[in-house]
């Protein structure tokens, strides 16, 4: 029998408040019909059946590779649509019959790098692609995926010989839109942005997915040269495909916020919050629109952060960088996290991050590699020379 | 052909990565001697995956739903989840299912505790396998208490095992959990509290010729404090040893009742005195049941039987810690302001006033069992 029990509840209220901010309670629900949890995926979804019916079959026959092999890659999907990385393990563990290595057939090997990629394991995703193009050289998936990581690593002359190799094997559209995505990163966004616009579109692109894909990256070309109505028309007519995507909802919202229309990203995420990084432009939006539940999504994001320290990964340190500066004000924590970021991670947007905590930090030499790769590729942003230029004007 | 175009997704995907929180599980173990408590938070996420909780499959999970699945979900867990000590498997058995929320969703949790026998082992060697078959990228985020120390850890595929001394610290340690303990209790003890100041009230006064006065001297003020809190603080200690070491054991509600009316008796002698001169003598002995009421807490709390009495002086020693803070506190404001209006009026009466009311509500509460207090 506890002496807090029930006594004098107004005395002990203040006593305890501390306390019971930081300690979560487990509670007993009232009643049955209470709502727990909502999954995700909407009831009678026919992608839900046909995972179902994938699930049955390979766990009835384990070491069936065609089940395997679409059962991984629909996980594989289904945690880029929704960016919950609970599925990239689902996938791991259905290709565990088929391990990494020579011999293991070139389908399965770019599974694995792809579920490699995801958790960031460049190097190791890399040679999975590359023993996958030694079994099969016109394996297109291999290739493309090798010019991405080669993107993120700010391997441009790399990224491009991928692109040539794929040339031959692929349709137009996905030809110029790798050679596209290179250039516009290399100071020939104009050019880039024109020819993608152009490029013939076959049936075999017409896929959602891949339309999305394009429209996005047409959006951002657009949207880096300056043209914000035209970059609004490809992110609009991509939202318009239907097809849930993680990276575009945060490229939009983005978009958004740097337009100082944070109050249309309060709807178009406000269903994402299980997602970290649609979650943190949540945030961002409530913050500056000064809602009343601002506090309590930037609470959460502190402690998923938290929580994946504890577990002793760092995956999404750009988006961590970024919460740390402009929803903790901890220019340098967040400088921390954005350099260590920026080592493995060299996209503009990672260099972006790092320009602005260094420049909140005052502190331009930790941004000196970014300065460095701006000046080399000739990256085409004004935001990104405007925060360069400020930075460098820092210099005592 | 969808691998195709998703080939190229690559392009984009590739720092799109963990937008998610990934699958954890929280592991929360309290060691004490050689019993194990632990409170373990599963994702319902995690568990529609592995056993299927959305019975009616519409997309929601409910309550009764999770209700439902009770007797499945822990055995599916705890089956997962084995302590072992000197080759032997302790036994472990689930006494509750609750919810929490955390930043990522809904929670099951389930609190069990885990046997490993007497005497108390080494060192206990626990093995985790919940979920790894299934998604390898999973994680049991561990933290474990034990003797006020916390250690943390993570489970993985990898690394699924963890080694923890099932005895408590060190004892010094211990015994500085316990006088924090002792300290603690006292403070959020409000009936102690008031039991101590109405005593202390009237100590920087004198009753002469049917009134209060101030008293004239610092050094009297001093004494009389110091007799008061010194006999409550030996008439408690003594009960307090003998109901911790289960000599003498009185009915909580019989104690909780009695400890209410020594409040309530002690605020009213300061308004109609009947006791003006000796209070250390009421000091000592409703001092005897407060003891009772202090020994219900240790209870709570659990004593180790390896560190009784080095437990039992440090809950004690506690206790007179955070009494001398409270006393510290009250006695030179009381002597300062002893001759004011404010102090003999509204400190003095209002105060003992306002102890004794709060005292009948207790005394009703605890006497009839009923709740009273909002």
């Amino acid at each position: 029998m506890k002496r807090v029990r029930n006594l004098c509840p107004a005395l002990l209220g203040a006593l305890l408040l501390a306390a019971q901010v930081t300690v979560a309670a487990p509670f007993l629900p009232r009643d049955d019909a209470v709502v727990l949890e909502v999954l995700p995926g909407k009831p009678g979804d026919p992608a839900a059946a046909e995972l179902r019916r994938l699930r049955t079959a390979t766990a009835a026959a384990p070491t069936d590779a065609v089940a395997a092999a679409r059962l991984a890659q629909r996980y594989f999907e289904l945690a880029l649509e929704q960016g919950d990385p609970r599925y990239v393990g689902y996938a791991e563990a259905v290709l565990r019959p088929w391990p990494e290595g020579a011999g293991t057939p070139a389908e399965m090997l770019v599974l694995h790098g792809k579920l490699r990629q995801y958790r960031h394991n460049f190097e190791k995703a890399m040679a999975d692609f590359a023993l996958a193009l030694e079994a099969e050289p016109a394996n297109l998936s291999a290739r493309a995926w090798r010019a991405a990581i080669l993107m993120v690593q700010a391997d441009y002359a790399g990224a491009r010989r991928e692109c040539e190799l794929l040339a031959p094997h692929t349709t137009a559209l996905h030809a110029v839109a790798c050679t596209a995505y290179v250039d516009a990163t290399t100071g020939n966004a104009r050019a880039a942005y024109a020819r993608l616009r152009a490029a013939p579109t076959r049936d075999s692109d017409r896929a959602p997915e891949f339309q999305i894909w394009i429209q996005t990256r047409l959006a951002e070309m657009a949207w880096r040269m300056g043209d914000h109505a035209a970059a609004e028309r490809h992110f609009e007519q991509a939202i318009a495909l239907g097809v849930d995507d993680n990276f575009l909802l945060a490229a939009y919202a983005d978009f958004l916020l740097e337009q100082g229309r944070a109050a249309e990203v309060v709807p178009l995420l406000k269903n994402w919050s299980r997602s970290d990084t649609l979650l943190l432009r949540l945030a961002l939006a409530a913050q500056r629109l000064k809602l009343a539940e601002a506090e309590k999504y930037a609470r959460a994001l502190g402690e998923r952060f938290a929580d994946a320290a504890l577990r002793g990964e760092k995956l999404h340190l750009q988006e961590e960088a970024r919460y740390l500066l402009e929803l903790k004000g901890d220019a340098r924590a967040a400088l921390a996290a954005a350099s260590e970021n920026y080592r493995s991670q060299r996209e503009p947007r990672d260099a972006l991050v790092l320009f602005e905590a260094a420049l909140a930090a005052r502190d331009p030499a930790a941004a000196a590699p970014a300065l460095q790769w701006l000046d080399a590729s000739g990256f085409e942003s004004e935001r990104l020379r405007d925060t360069a230029a400020k930075l460098k004007a820092l210099k005592p | 052909m969808r691998g195709k175009y998703l080939a190229l997704l690559a392009v984009l995907f590739a720092c799109a990565a963990q937008a998610h929180k990934p699958s954890d599980s929280y592991l929360a173990l309290r060691i004490d001697g050689a019993a194990v408590r632990g409170q373990w938070d599963i994702a319902l996420r995690d568990l529609e995956f592995a056993i299927g909780l959305d019975a009616d499959g519409n997309g929601e999970i409910t309550w009764g739903e999770l209700k439902a699945k009770r007797k499945e979900i822990e055995d599916y867990a705890l089956s997962r989840l084995t302590f072992n000590s000197n080759g032997k498997t302790c036994t472990t058995a689930n006494t509750d299912l609750l919810v929490d929320e955390h930043s990522d969703g809904a929670y099951a949790v389930l609190r069990f505790g885990a046997d490993c026998g007497a005497p108390p082992p080494a060192a206990i060697e626990l093995t985790y396998r919940l979920f790894f078959d299934l998604d390898p990228t999973h994680r049991g985020l561990l933290r474990i208490e034990r003797g006020g120390t916390t250690q943390t850890g993570v489970l993985s595929p990898d690394r699924p095992r963890f080694s923890f001394g099932a005895e408590a610290a060190s004892a010094l340690s211990q015994f500085f959990d316990y006088l924090r303990e002792g300290v603690w209790h006292i403070w959020i003890g409000f009936d102690h509290i008031l039991f101590l100041l109405s005593l202390l009230l009237p100590a920087v006064l004198v009753f002469a010729h049917g009134a209060w006065k101030a008293a004239p001297r610092f050094r009297d003020a001093f004494w009389e404090v110091f007799r008061v809190v010194t006999s409550f603080t030996v008439a408690h200690s003594i009960t307090l040893s003998l109901a911790a070491l289960s000599v003498i054991s009185l009915p909580s509600r019989l104690v909780e009742s009695t400890i209410a009316l020594s409040v309530m008796l002690a605020a009213l002698n300061n308004l109609w005195p009947v006791v003006a001169e000796r209070r250390w003598a009421v000091a000592f002995a409703f001092g005897l049941i407060h003891g009772f009421g202090f020994a219900s807490v240790l209870a709570d709390l659990g004593l180790p039987q390896g560190a009784l009495l080095l437990a039992l002086v440090g809950f004690n020693l506690g206790v007179e810690v955070g009494q001398l803070v409270i006393v510290a506190a009250f006695l030179p404001f009381a002597y300062a302001l002893r001759g004011s209006w404010f102090y003999q009026r509204l400190v003095f009466t209002g105060g003992s006033a306002a102890i004794a009311l709060v005292a009948a509500v207790w005394l009703a509460e605890r006497a009839l069992n009923v709740k009273l207090w909002p």
